[in-house]
């Protein structure tokens, strides 16, 4: 039994070892701390996105009434907190702007959201958000991916809020995008406990099975 | 339940008797189940070959379900993948009970073989049981490399394209063969095609058939186990070996209480780190394959990292690609390189011990290797774990011919 639980534990050893988070990245990623069970902070994350981020990005693999539906939204509510009335619930989030302006204007396409959290990460993200600078010449630029065709979208908010506001606004940017990335994350981890408690259950039932029946090998 | 179905086709079992006259339902039954004797001292090391016989089934099956929603097109396979993981009913659970397995079925494999060199299960008279073996685990290299392209990220088409390049080091038909393999000048939409009919229907049709083919045999020379004893040798009146019970009941029970026992494991991972730490999905396949641009570091899955390491370490390409191909090759001659004739590690001499801890080591340490990006330290430890994997093989018949073993028992313990 010993060396079962010896092997079981070597097996889950990769688990604990992230190679992920060893990315090649210009600044050290500061933690997002989001939450993707807080649904007030994914409704204001939703709607900064809709607000900020949507003239440009896209979130195609993700519908409307799904955001509804996970955050506890209406679909009337969905529409007009992320689309000002315009979309119908079952379309797909898609962005403001007509393909290729971005190239145009800023020199790249602006990539398709849904899934850069899980590309990149949650800390990623949210340390992108934090990191636009002015250099000495007044242009902005970004700490963590120098030389980035994304404007600083967030400038204008920036300067009305507190330091804290736009912590926070980050945060809830990051935790929305994270959420997206895998709308059915809760779920699972939610459905995960309860599935590895009946097999908890299942196991100690097999085990007095087997015992019983192996009374009769002598050995 | 057993009981019932070893009894002559009357009475009760009399619908039993009409299908028994038509077809050999009992007799298959208790050849396979009911009446094969197996060793009573199985240990950890025999719950693999039912669990990979499980994870099968679960690959199968997710499979099944996978396809009803996937799209092998160049236009749609990513996005058919996310809309399986987002719009289809518990598609996200199908589609991690599919990756997750295709890494779980690896470790289970692995485990498995692993046993047979413990305890020399690949030994006259099972060099069959073996040989099978290996080719299932060939086959399941392939669909495992195929099944890797279908989410058309830029790890799969990547990953893909390195692999497939490979075959283009062989001199002389290497271009065309590669060409040939592809189905274009680069990995495009007709692989991606192939790929899926071959995932699909072609391999896992010769898996099945050889799972089955493996089992004919290992039943028909009876199962090893961990003292490496005969227990055919010894046998009682009714013909019944001595150390050997029945699998139905005794084995179904115990594989079932395995069977749980890793669910639970599985269960951990799939619902708590389906990524495998970066290791079972890779991060770059949540982006969508771009044939313009290259990640910065491709890396395969890991359970292909011991081999890709070994690829690496070689300088010249086509002797790399003859090298990888050679340390999974070399295993099917096991049965003739080891000629010791005791068969379990309990009794067999230092040599063997000292070695196959050896073989074991480097196999670890080239996986590490083989998920690094190479620099010229890990490079040369790539060298020397290369050639002490290699070593194994060629010092054993020289080793296994003359060595100290310890008296085998008669019976097992």
């Amino acid at each position: 039994m010993k060396k079962i639980l010896w092997i079981a534990s070597l097996l889950l050893l990769p688990f604990t070892m992230n190679v992920q988070a060893a990315g090649g990245y210009s600044i050290e990623l500061e933690s997002a701390e989001n939450n993707i069970r807080d649904q007030e902070s994914l409704k204001r994350g939703a709607v900064l996105f809709s607000n900020y981020c949507m003239a440009c990005h896209s979130l195609k693999y993700m519908r409307y009434n799904r955001v509804a539906r996970d955050l506890g939204w209406t679909d009337d509510e969905v529409i007009s907190e992320m689309a000002h009335g315009l979309n119908t619930v079952t379309e797909h989030v898609m962005t403001r702007m007509e393909d290729g302006v971005a190239r145009a204007v800023l020199g790249s396409d602006a990539p398709d959201l849904s899934l850069m959290a899980r590309l990149k990460g949650d800390d990623y993200i949210y340390t992108f958000l934090r990191a636009y600078h002015q250099n000495e010449q007044g242009e902005w630029d970004n700490k963590a991916l120098k030389g980035t065709a994304m404007p600083n979208v967030l400038e204008g908010f920036q300067r009305h809020a507190s330091p804290e506001e736009y912590e926070e606004a980050a945060r809830d940017i990051t935790n929305f995008l994270a959420y997206a990335g895998e709308p059915s994350k809760v779920q699972r981890l939610d459905l995960g406990w309860k599935v590895v408690a009946f097999l908890l259950v299942l196991l100690l039932l097999l085990y007095l099975l087997k015992r019983e029946y192996w009374r009769d090998i002598k050995h | 339940m057993s009981n019932q179905t070893n009894e002559s086709p009357s009475g009760k079992s009399s619908l039993l008797g009409w299908f028994d006259e038509r077809y050999p339902v009992s007799s298959t039954w208790n050849k396979h189940v009911g009446e094969y004797y197996a060793p009573k001292n199985f240990n950890f090391w025999y719950f693999f070959g039912s669990l990979a016989l499980i994870v099968l089934v679960n690959q199968i099956v997710t499979g099944i379900w996978l396809t009803m929603s996937y799209q092998p097109s160049g236009e749609l396979a990513f996005s058919s993948v996310e809309y399986i993981m987002r719009d289809v009913e518990w598609g996200w659970l199908l589609r991690y009970l599919h990756s997750t397995g295709a890494s779980a079925f690896f470790i289970v494999i692995y485990l498995h073989m692993m046993r047979a060199l413990l305890y020399g299960s690949y030994k006259k008279p099972r060099e069959l049981v073996w040989i099978i073996g290996m080719l299932l685990f060939l086959v399941l290299m392939a669909e495992a490399f195929m099944g890797y392209l279908l989410p058309w990220g830029q790890m799969s088409f990547w990953g893909a394209q390195v692999i497939i390049s490979l075959f283009g080091a062989i001199p002389v038909i290497g271009p065309d063969l590669a060409l040939w393999i592809r189905g274009d000048f680069v990995i495009s939409e007709v692989t991606l095609n192939r790929f899926f009919a071959l995932h699909v229907i072609a391999l896992p049709l010769v898996l099945v058939i050889l799972v089955f083919m493996h089992l004919v045999a290992l039943h028909h020379v009876g199962s090893n186990n961990p003292d490496g004893v005969e227990i055919k040798k010894l046998k009682d009146n009714n013909g019944i070996p001595l150390d050997g019970i029945r699998f139905h009941p005794y084995y179904s029970v115990k594989d079932a209480m395995g069977a749980v026992f890793f669910f639970i494991l599985f269960a951990l991972v799939l619902f708590y780190a389906p990524e495998g730490g970066g290791y079972f999905i890779e991060a770059p396949n949540f982006e969508p394959a771009n044939p313009l641009k290259t990640p910065d570091h491709i890396v395969p899955v890991w359970y292909f990292t011991p081999f890709y390491a070994i690829l690496r370490a070689i300088p010249d390409k086509f002797l790399g690609v003859v090298a990888m191909g050679a340390a999974v090759v070399i295993l099917f001659a096991m049965p003739w390189l080891d000629r010791c004739k005791v068969k379990s590690i309990r009794y067999r001499g230092n040599s063997y011990k000292v070695l196959l801890t050896i073989l074991v080591i480097s196999f670890f340490v080239l996986g590490f290797l083989g998920t690094q990006p190479s620099t010229p330290l890990y490079t040369k430890l790539a060298q020397i774990f290369t050639a002490l994997y290699f070593m194994f093989f060629l010092v054993l018949p020289f080793t296994s011919a003359n060595e100290k073993t310890k008296p085998v028992p008669e019976r097992v313990t």
